[in-house]
């Protein structure tokens, strides 16, 4: 292909700091002081069953959102805004662009003039080379999670911010996409945030467990080996049952 | 077969309502049949559609109105809270206002009867546009405002690029609902207006056959405008579903 999808355009992605995060949803405290690292470059996955404030801790690490005390920096010290990507549980395709047209959506924000070769470029990567023309409903759910992939491709920031974004896809469709998305997310900071033990375990550098009530994180874990393992990787399986038993609370 | 259904259902009243009219000798001053009608129709074909016209023309003056007014007061509502501050409890003053009661002040104040009856009219279309936009700017998806926060997109392009765009079918939907309450507001605004002379539409020429006890006339105003009124609907229907279907 012309051009790389992989390589960040020639910067290094800097890691991401958060920092004594404290927030309160109501009454009820989600975090107080909690503290960790997007490691530069690695993909994080952060796991957690729902309701514990996994995509709130998101929208705080996009800027959506203010926490009430803390803070969000990245390791070299610019400013995060403008160097992040998010991907999330739906789709979030304007019905009304074409494939095409949702992939160079961010460019027309900025009024840039957008960059068609490269956007056909990119769909051409998720394999949607034939389809930049058809509108979201004439897609299926997986395909268009890979415009979705694409789009965030084409924004080519540093940081990626995905908020289980392979959850609604059907677990064949899902195994794909995760690979596919390992592979072009590669070199990125990236931050995904899931409930599923296997795909963390899939994808992740390093992996996190989101707990309690206010949330705490467990100590990082590391499954080894180059992602994305493969879908019966030993390690991978192995990982996923421990995850799962500390998740529904077998094991503390 | 099931396409015609309604048709035959019509064609059916119809036979069954001049059946009974001739059977029970009712007087054509009380309830005339279709046949009376439509000689009445025929006899003054020429005066009925025109005054037709004038009806439609107020109708979709006050249509358009509407939708201008609309569209862009619930635009400002989303762009700004101040707007909405100001602008909501006006919008709902007007629209629980009964507009019969308000007609007459309106004749007082605008002088020309003809931009009365359209300020009637777009007093009554007015509200189903207005509440459905400002609805459909509203139900935008969080995330994908979040999105277009995350790209730094300005109050303008979020509202020109996403909410307008999402807003659109709940705009089609009032538009619909807005395009039959104007020509209520239109026969409304006539009898109220009672405007004579050129300019005089169906309603008026409903109270004009009633006082003269041209029962069979009236009743062909009436159905001309119940005609004008499904027009209206099926017209603005199509015009719906061509919109959503060629834009994407």
């Amino acid at each position: 292909m012309p051009l790389d999808a992989r390589a960040p355009a020639l910067r290094p992605c800097p890691g991401v700091r958060i920092e004594g995060l404290s927030l309160h949803f109501g009454a009820q405290p989600l975090f107080d002081g909690l503290s960790f690292d997007l490691q530069a470059g690695r993909l994080t996955a952060l796991l957690g069953e729902s309701g514990v404030g996994k995509t709130t801790l998101l929208r705080v690490v996009a800027g959506l959102e203010a926490p009430e005390r803390g803070r969000v920096a990245a390791s070299d010290a610019q400013p995060l805004a403008g160097r992040v990507a998010f991907m999330g549980q739906q789709d979030l395709l304007l019905p009304w662009l074409s494939a095409l047209g949702n992939v160079t959506l961010g460019a027309r924000l900025r009024g840039e003039r957008p960059d068609r070769d490269r956007a056909l470029s990119l769909l051409g990567r998720v394999g949607l080379a034939d389809r930049a023309d058809a509108s979201p409903e004439a897609l299926s759910g997986g395909m268009r999670q890979r415009v979705a992939l694409a789009r965030t491709l084409y924004e080519d920031r540093p940081i990626v911010l995905m908020d289980e974004p392979f959850s609604a896809l059907d677990s064949l469709t899902r195994a794909r996409i995760q690979a596919l998305a390992a592979e072009l997310l590669a070199g990125r900071t990236v931050l995904l945030i899931t409930h599923d033990p296997w795909e963390a375990c899939r994808l992740a550098d390093v992996l996190l467990v989101l707990q309690g009530n206010p949330a705490t994180l467990s100590a990082p874990l590391v499954v080894g080996g180059a992602t994305p393992r493969a879908v019966d990787d030993a390690n991978v399986l192995t990982t996923q049952g421990k995850l799962l038993k500390q998740l529904i609370g077998e094991e503390k | 077969m099931k396409r015609f259904a309604p048709i035959l259902s019509f064609l059916a009243t119809l036979a069954v309502w001049q059946a009974f009219v001739r059977m029970l000798h009712v007087p054509v001053y009380l309830v005339p049949g279709p046949v009376e009608i439509a000689h009445a129709f025929l006899s003054d074909a020429g005066g009925l559609l025109r005054a037709l016209l004038a009806t439609l023309s107020v109708t979709f003056i006050a249509l358009l109105a509407a939708c201008i007014l609309g569209v862009s007061l619930a635009c400002a509502m989303a762009a700004n809270s101040w707007a909405r501050a100001l602008i909501k409890p006006w919008a709902i003053i007007l629209q629980v206002t009964p507009v019969v009661a308000v007609a007459p002040l309106i004749v007082v104040w605008v002088n020309d009867p003809f931009a009365a009856m359209v300020v009637c009219a777009t007093i009554v279309a007015f509200f189903p546009i207005f509440s459905n936009t400002a609805a459909g700017l509203e139900a935008t998806p969080q995330d994908l405002l979040d999105l277009f926060r995350l790209n730094n997109a300005t109050r303008l392009q979020e509202i020109r690029l996403l909410r307008l765009p999402a807003a659109l079918p709940y705009f089609l939907a009032g538009l619909r609902v807005s395009g039959g309450l104007a020509l209520v507001g239109a026969v409304v605004a006539e009898f109220v207006t009672g405007a004579g002379g050129v300019a005089s539409g169906l309603a008026f020429r409903i109270l004009e056959s009633g006082y003269r006890l041209q029962i069979p006339r009236m009743f062909a105003c009436l159905a001309l405008l119940s005609a004008a009124g499904l027009a209206i609907n099926a017209g603005l229907g199509a015009l719906s579903q061509f919109i959503i279907r060629t834009r994407s």
